[in-house]
């Protein structure tokens, strides 16, 4: 009897089937969809979606360095804010701005941004990436980071390469690709990753929980699959963007 | 907030005392509406309303709560603004926090009426599911996408969208309980309660600039603004709430006057935003 118990306890995120959940295979990611230009007063600006996960990032910049003090003369100064909307989480919080999740994440992204911006090319200036969440349903970090890449891109910022971004887990004995929000808080390692596609650099990993070595090798393989996959989406929506910009030229 | 010369205000002044404006609209023209409605899956309700260039998402969610002593037969409403980062960097961190309240008191004396509940847009009556026992808390709240001047008004109207959008399920109430004890309760996921927003005023702010008043101004325009009166108004004509804003005073006579524009010019808006709220909803069911 003790032994049903556990074993109901023991929720199955994979079906015998082989399917997650929502019904995708452990190596499928959500579908992703992103839009250029959604803030006209932006810059440069993006929605991003990975299933569930919706946010959108406005870049402000290169322009003058609002706060004095904090100008660098040999390089730009990248700053960035996180929020998240009241209404994204399934509970209704009301939370406070600037509590340790929010600071900890606008470092983040800031900090992974920064690693492909060529900021010595703008001395002086200053480069603002505000990301809004408006659904949260795990890999929030992830789709932050691939909506600031195409904010970036919008506004035409030089870069080194688009960073890219996304999640990937362990649960039941078996690697799964961007973890949803009912993945996430399953307890099961978390992994997110950042890389540059093209220079192969890794500029974000960050995992919780515990994952023996040959499994983790195995997660960032999928994660890194992953943000190819998302690397590729990206690059065409870019592609189609810049055409259109080309076709309202009139060349 | 925007950087004018003086010769591109002087243009947008000139074009006001002409009836031209800028972007070819007259004095009491609104720019384009577009609705989108359910935008937010986790929310009851939700609409996200573009007028020109300013962009804005309304959601409402509804949670069981416990009505409070002094009207035990009322539910509860709520509305927040949050002025997002992305529409402008003056909002980054606390910056926004002036604004977002100031919006957020400005659209709660005009739809909920005054502290007893009476005169609301929202009949709290039907939030009402056990009297001094259970109620529905609504909690409305708007979130800035991109600022283009004009938001309140913006803000009421999405907020009227995404409450004809809401749906609140039906509530079964255990029928055995003792008096001090809370009932149990069951949300039902099925059978959901409609509301009844043609009784929701829309909120018209007329801003004067010079001798004119206009309706929907952009930003470039609120900054020319010395005074503005947000009237909101129902579908039978009736003012349910006002806000004067800004420095400069008016004329007594002024004022009745701007608020007998504001009802004429609320007619054709609330026509307007009543078909595209359901041409949204029809989208919304046909995908």
């Amino acid at each position: 009897m003790d032994h049903r118990i556990s074993l109901k306890k023991e929720t199955e995120y994979i079906s015998p089937e082989g399917l997650r959940l929502d019904g995708r295979l452990p190596s499928e990611m959500r579908q992703i969809s992103a839009e250029i230009g959604v803030v006209p007063n932006a810059d440069g600006s993006a929605a991003f979606e990975m299933g569930n996960t919706k946010v959108i990032a406005a870049v402000y910049g290169p322009r003058k360095v609002q706060n004095w003090g904090q100008q660098i003369n040999d390089q730009a100064l990248v700053r960035c804010e996180y929020r998240m909307a009241n209404f994204s989480t399934g509970d209704r919080v009301r939370r406070p701005k600037g509590d340790r999740r929010t600071t900890e994440i606008s470092l983040v992204i800031r900090q992974t941004m920064e690693a492909c911006i060529m900021t010595q090319q703008m001395p002086r200036t200053q480069i603002d990436i505000y990301v809004q969440v408006l659904q949260a349903d795990g890999g929030t970090r992830s789709a932050c980071i691939n909506a600031a890449t195409l904010a970036l891109a919008a506004a035409g910022i030089p870069m080194r390469d688009l960073v890219t971004s996304c999640s990937a887990g362990y649960l039941n004995g078996t690697p799964l690709l961007d973890l949803n929000y009912v993945e996430d808080s399953a307890g099961g390692p978390d992994v997110t990753l950042g890389i540059l596609p093209t220079l192969d650099r890794v500029t974000l990993l960050q995992a919780d929980s515990k994952l023996t070595m040959d499994a983790f090798e195995s997660v960032m393989q999928l994660a890194t699959e992953g943000c190819m996959a998302v690397a590729g989406y990206i690059r065409r929506v870019l592609r189609e963007h810049t055409k259109q910009l080309e076709l309202r030229r009139g060349v | 907030m925007v950087g004018l010369s003086a010769g591109e205000k002087h243009f947008i002044k000139g074009g006001i005392d002409q009836d031209l404006r800028s972007d070819g609209r007259k004095r009491l023209t609104y720019r384009p509406i577009s609705i989108e409605t359910g935008v937010i899956p986790q929310a009851n309700g939700s609409a996200r309303l573009r007028m020109g260039d300013t962009d804005v998402i309304a959601t409402v969610k509804a949670e069981i709560g416990k009505p409070s002593h002094l009207h035990p037969n009322r539910g509860k409403v709520a509305i927040f603004v949050d002025c997002s980062a992305i529409a402008s960097p003056v909002f980054e961190g606390r910056g926004g926090e002036e604004l977002s309240t100031e919006l957020s008191v400005a659209l709660q004396r005009c739809l909920l009426g005054g502290k007893s509940g009476a005169g609301a847009g929202i009949d709290l009556l039907s939030l009402n599911v056990m009297e001094g026992k259970i109620c529905w808390d609504l909690y409305i709240e708007g979130l800035v996408i991109n600022a283009d001047g004009n938001l309140l008004d913006a803000l009421g109207a999405a907020i009227k969208a995404a409450l004809s959008n809401t749906g609140i399920p039906k509530v079964n109430v255990a029928a055995e309980f003792s008096a001090e004890e809370q009932p149990e309760v069951d949300i039902s996921d099925e059978d959901f309660l409609r509301f009844d927003t043609s009784s929701v005023p829309v909120i018209i702010t007329l801003t004067k600039v010079g001798k004119h008043y206009i309706v929907d101004a952009t930003s470039e325009e609120e900054s020319h603004m010395s005074s503005a009166i947000s009237v909101s108004i129902n579908s039978r004509g009736q003012i349910c709430g006002l806000t004067k804003r800004g420095g400069a005073g008016v004329d007594p006579s002024v004022v009745l006057d701007m608020i007998s524009v504001a009802k004429h010019v609320s007619e054709h808006f609330i026509m307007k935003l009543d078909s595209e709220i359901s041409a949204a909803e029809a989208d919304e069911a046909g995908s």
